[in-house]
């Protein structure tokens, strides 16, 4: 299950980022509507998952890491720990930019999320802001974290990277 | 109209008719709710003028007329507010103004049904509106709604004329203070 919920958030990121990029670079129109609420849609199921995996790791705590230095296992914790809160904070403050800029979010125009703030283009921009910062420090994390797993799988051969293979059992 | 004539040279020779209601801008709310991309939101006119002459003795002979300047819309999103004033939309430089007219009132449960015609875009369609009316001292409260289709009125062309991102049904819900025609 975390498995799952790991590479599921990973091709749905592979998604989301361009998504976003793509989306805020087109001109106003149709197709930028279209395409913003594909991301606001796809930011929401993330956050979803995101809980979810949370929720998880209380029923099914993760095997202890492999033996290593003491400054790699607290950089390992630290980056952990901040990609589960980006993977909170960068939809939520999609959401929050959404209701700031009066366009409220639905979920694949199923459901209707309510708005945690009113309309206001100033505390919009600030939220824009956020959201910004935080992608490229989201890129920046996992660029740190696949490298890491690849040093674990090639450099130190600790089979590390194994037990993150989907449908495998830890 | 001869009675209200009649009524007026009786009673007050000054006044048109004495008992038409009217509020303004600053005389309640005038709102609308739209589907974007699966979800609701809310804008409003800022500037309208409603007249109301209702004698719930004579229903047939009564009016409601509302003039509504188009471009004072306002949805809380400059940049949508700018498309809805634009050519795919309201054109509000060519179509400045929204007419709703009716001229006779029927009984719907507790409150009224104004069977009128509403005018947006060079394009006239009816359109039922239902409301209550409570009068109070001074002022009367008027609150009510219709439902439209954009597309029944031309809003929304080219591209924005496909339902898929921006819904067809537009709720205009309306609550005002009118108070006696100066």
């Amino acid at each position: 299950m975390a498995q799952f919920l790991h590479w599921a958030v990973v091709v749905l990121l592979a998604i989301q980022i361009p998504l976003g990029k793509i989306a805020h670079e087109l001109p106003v129109g149709l197709e930028r509507l279209a395409m913003m609420s594909r991301h606001k849609s796809v930011g929401i199921t993330i956050l979803a998952l995101a809980l979810l995996r949370l929720a998880w790791r209380w029923f099914e705590r993760p095997p202890a890491p492999p033996p290593m230095p003491r400054w790699q296992a607290i950089a390992s914790r630290l980056n952990h720990g901040a990609l589960y809160l980006l993977l909170f904070a960068l939809p939520l403050s999609g959401w929050l930019m959404s209701s700031a800029a009066a366009r409220p979010v639905s979920w694949f125009g199923l459901v209707q999320l309510p708005d945690f703030v009113a309309p206001d283009p100033g505390l919009k921009e600030v939220f824009e802001e956020v959201h910004e910062v935080l992608v490229n420090v989201l890129l920046a994390l996992v660029i740190l974290h696949v490298a890491a797993a690849l040093k674990h799988q090639f450099i130190d051969r600790d089979g590390l990277l194994f037990r993150m293979l989907p449908g495998r059992r830890t | 109209m001869l009675r209200a004539f009649a009524l007026a040279l009786a009673i007050v020779p000054a006044a048109a008719h004495a008992d038409v209601l009217q509020a303004g801008p600053s005389g309640g709310r005038l709102e609308f709710v739209a589907l974007q991309a699966g979800a609701k939101f809310t804008g409003e006119f800022r500037r309208f003028h409603a007249e109301l002459d209702l004698d719930p003795r004579r229903p047939d002979e009564g009016r409601l007329d509302v003039t509504v300047e188009v471009a004072s819309l306002d949805t809380r999103d400059p940049e949508r507010d700018e498309i809805l004033r634009g050519p795919d939309f309201f054109q509000t430089d060519e179509h400045p103004q929204a007419v709703f007219h009716a001229g006779r009132f029927e009984r719907a449960g507790e409150g009224w049904r104004a069977p009128g015609e509403l005018s947006i875009r060079g394009i006239t369609q009816p359109v039922p509106v239902t409301f209550t009316l409570v009068a109070g001292a001074g002022q009367s409260i008027m609150k009510g709604s219709a439902r439209l289709s954009r597309l029944a009125f031309g809003i929304g062309r080219g591209e924005w004329a496909s339902t898929e991102w921006v819904g067809d049904e537009v709720d205009v819900r309306f609550e005002l203070r009118l108070q006696p025609a100066g």
